[in-house]
């Protein structure tokens, strides 16, 4: 599979205005995105995500390292015609309509007049803005705003999009009609490399992710696997006549930590816990069996190992 | 490459003429033409002289006030607004981004300086003063003084806020209209002066080229209102000065921002 973005030991060091203090806002970024897949590029607020987008698309100078999209340096034009970009909070030129925006757009791609038009009729329409086509983009939401990003990120059909959190800021229905659109981008091929720190959109529309914490990766591979190397949890419920004696229980088996909820007691167990021997010796104390739910480990716990580990 | 800088171009043309300061100095040139009207005739057969002097002042000045309060927004709005993200990730290059932007405020100057030229035309054959050709060369060398402080104000857009670009601009304009008082100060003044003065004149466009009525040319004093005034071999001549001196503050401009990042 070719490698669309290539990310090499990418360094980006700022200096304060006045003090003139050095800071690292990326330091030694290195990573890879495949053709026709699409990448998460997770990370806490100040992680470096944004600066290391900033970087892929020309509007940063890396300090050290490089950076290649389509095998061809950042801000080549053979690259940057075949990339759609959709910023952080986009804002336009907010006197124009959509599609006036998709005609500028389209214009800087060199598209002549016809295709202009029929891309941008075609886009109004996928991103669900035929009701406000025609007004200007001051009077549009923040959703709709977003959705006018998008538009013009896909007016030449890009082979490359890359969303710099594409879901802020959106309300559930919002977000939902994103993720739609990111799906069906995936769905037509297309490589999708985005960023977020809405992990259950990502969780949803990535296959692989690079988690970034304080200017480093920290981790990367395939969404699955990340997942799947984790140890699976179970959730163990038992009752006890009272509370008294679930607080007994949870002391007799101080190994499982059991959590007391009044009469009930939770016990959360990984692989290498005996899951038969506590039930065993639950039901032997008198305590009856409420249930047994097997746990996968979610991206929100895979992050907050990752993150956790580094602050 | 010329698509993609009409493009910008076009768009920049369309942004400044949605500023409301821009129907405030319109509104301003009118009145400032009514002034000159009502003062021709408070005077005594003076009405050509007030009205083209005036007049031919309002093109320069107001046109030049334009310039640099269009040029300092310029490069910083699009990148204070961030409005310049969408736009480098395109294939369009920092260079082509600057000339349109440029361009779109020569076509939003030739607009005003045009309506300016109209103004001055309509007040003067209402007095039944003709619009000569004097007074035509007069306007177009006004026209390309203005287009030479719009790029000063382009350059100094390119690496610095609106209120410090705005400062610098006016300083080098107010300079470059004092460079025969600068070439006097080379020969006459301290030696410190001097030598401020002719280091200046290096650095500093010759503005007072493009308003040389009422001083000398070869030796001869040129003036609107007299019998001899400019020819157009000067007129082209001081164009061309002014087309090399923009082509210098573009490509100082391209340099500086296409050293820019882009937070």
């Amino acid at each position: 599979m070719s490698v669309i973005i290539e990310v090499k030991d990418l360094h980006k060091t700022y200096k304060t205005p006045f003090s003139r203090k050095l800071v690292h806002a990326v330091q030694g970024i290195t990573f890879e995105v495949r053709k026709g897949e699409a990448f998460g590029f997770l990370g806490p607020n100040g992680a470096g995500k944004t600066t290391t987008i900033r970087m892929l698309m020309g509007l940063i100078k890396p300090t050290k390292g490089s950076a290649t999209l389509f095998g061809l340096p950042v801000g080549e034009r053979l690259a940057t015609s075949k990339l759609g970009f959709l910023p952080e909070a986009p804002y336009f030129y907010d006197y124009l309509s959509v599609t006036e925006l998709l005609d500028l757009a389209g214009r800087l791609f060199g598209m002549s007049s016809k295709d202009r038009r029929k891309k941008g009729e075609e886009l109004i329409d996928l991103v669900g803005l035929r009701h406000a086509a025609k007004s200007p983009l001051k009077s549009y939401s923040k959703g709709m705003m977003q959705r006018a990003g998008i538009a013009q990120a896909l007016i030449n059909d890009p082979e490359l999009v890359v969303f710099d959190e594409p879901m802020s800021g959106l309300d559930p229905i919002g977000r939902k009609e994103v993720r739609d659109i990111i799906q069906s981008l995936k769905s037509q091929g297309k490589t999708i490399f985005f960023c977020s720190h809405i992990l259950a959109d990502v969780e949803s529309l990535a296959e692989r992710v690079a988690i970034v914490a304080k200017g480093k990766v920290r981790k990367t591979g395939r969404l699955d696997e990340l997942l799947a190397s984790e140890k699976k949890h179970q959730r163990v419920e038992v009752r006890c006549e009272n509370e008294e004696k679930s607080k007994d229980l949870a002391q007799k088996l101080t190994d499982q930590k059991g959590e007391v909820h009044g009469a009930k007691v939770v016990f959360q167990l990984d692989d290498t816990q005996d899951l038969v021997g506590l039930i065993k010796h639950a039901t032997d104390e008198g305590a009856t069996l409420t249930s047994v739910t097997k746990q996968n480990r979610d991206l929100e716990s895979v992050f907050m190992e990752v993150v956790g580990g580094v602050s | 490459m010329f698509g993609r800088i009409y493009a910008l171009a076009l768009n920049t043309f369309r942004d400044a003429i949605r500023k409301k300061i821009l129907y405030a100095i319109v509104v301003m040139v009118l009145g400032w033409n009514l002034f000159a009207t009502v003062l021709g005739a408070m005077s005594w057969n003076e009405e050509a002289r007030v009205a083209r002097d005036m007049g031919l002042f309002g093109v320069s000045a107001f046109g030049s006030f334009t310039a640099i309060i269009l040029g300092v927004m310029l490069l910083y709005t699009e990148v204070q607004k961030r409005t310049i993200h969408t736009l480098i990730s395109k294939p369009l290059a920092r260079f082509e981004f600057v000339l349109g932007k440029y361009l779109g405020m020569v076509m939003t100057l030739t607009l005003l300086v045009g309506l300016f030229v109209l103004t001055l035309a309509g007040l003067l054959t209402i007095q039944d003063i003709p619009f000569t050709s004097t007074v035509a060369k007069a306007a177009l060398l006004g026209y390309f003084e203005v287009l030479v402080v719009a790029a000063i104000a382009v350059f100094f857009s390119s690496f610095s806020s609106p209120f410090l670009s705005g400062v610098f601009a006016l300083g080098l304009f107010l300079l470059g209209r004092l460079t025969p008082e600068m070439r006097a100060a080379t020969e006459h003044a301290e030696p410190w002066v001097a030598k401020c003065a002719t280091w200046a004149l290096r650095v500093v466009p010759d503005l007072h080229l493009f308003s040389v009525s009422g001083g000398t040319v070869d030796g001869q004093v040129v003036s609107v209102h007299g019998d001899h005034f400019v020819n157009w071999g000067y007129v082209w001549t001081s164009m061309g000065y002014g087309a090399v001196v923009i082509v210098a503050l573009l490509l100082l401009a391209i340099l500086a921002f296409s050293k820019r990042d882009f937070v």
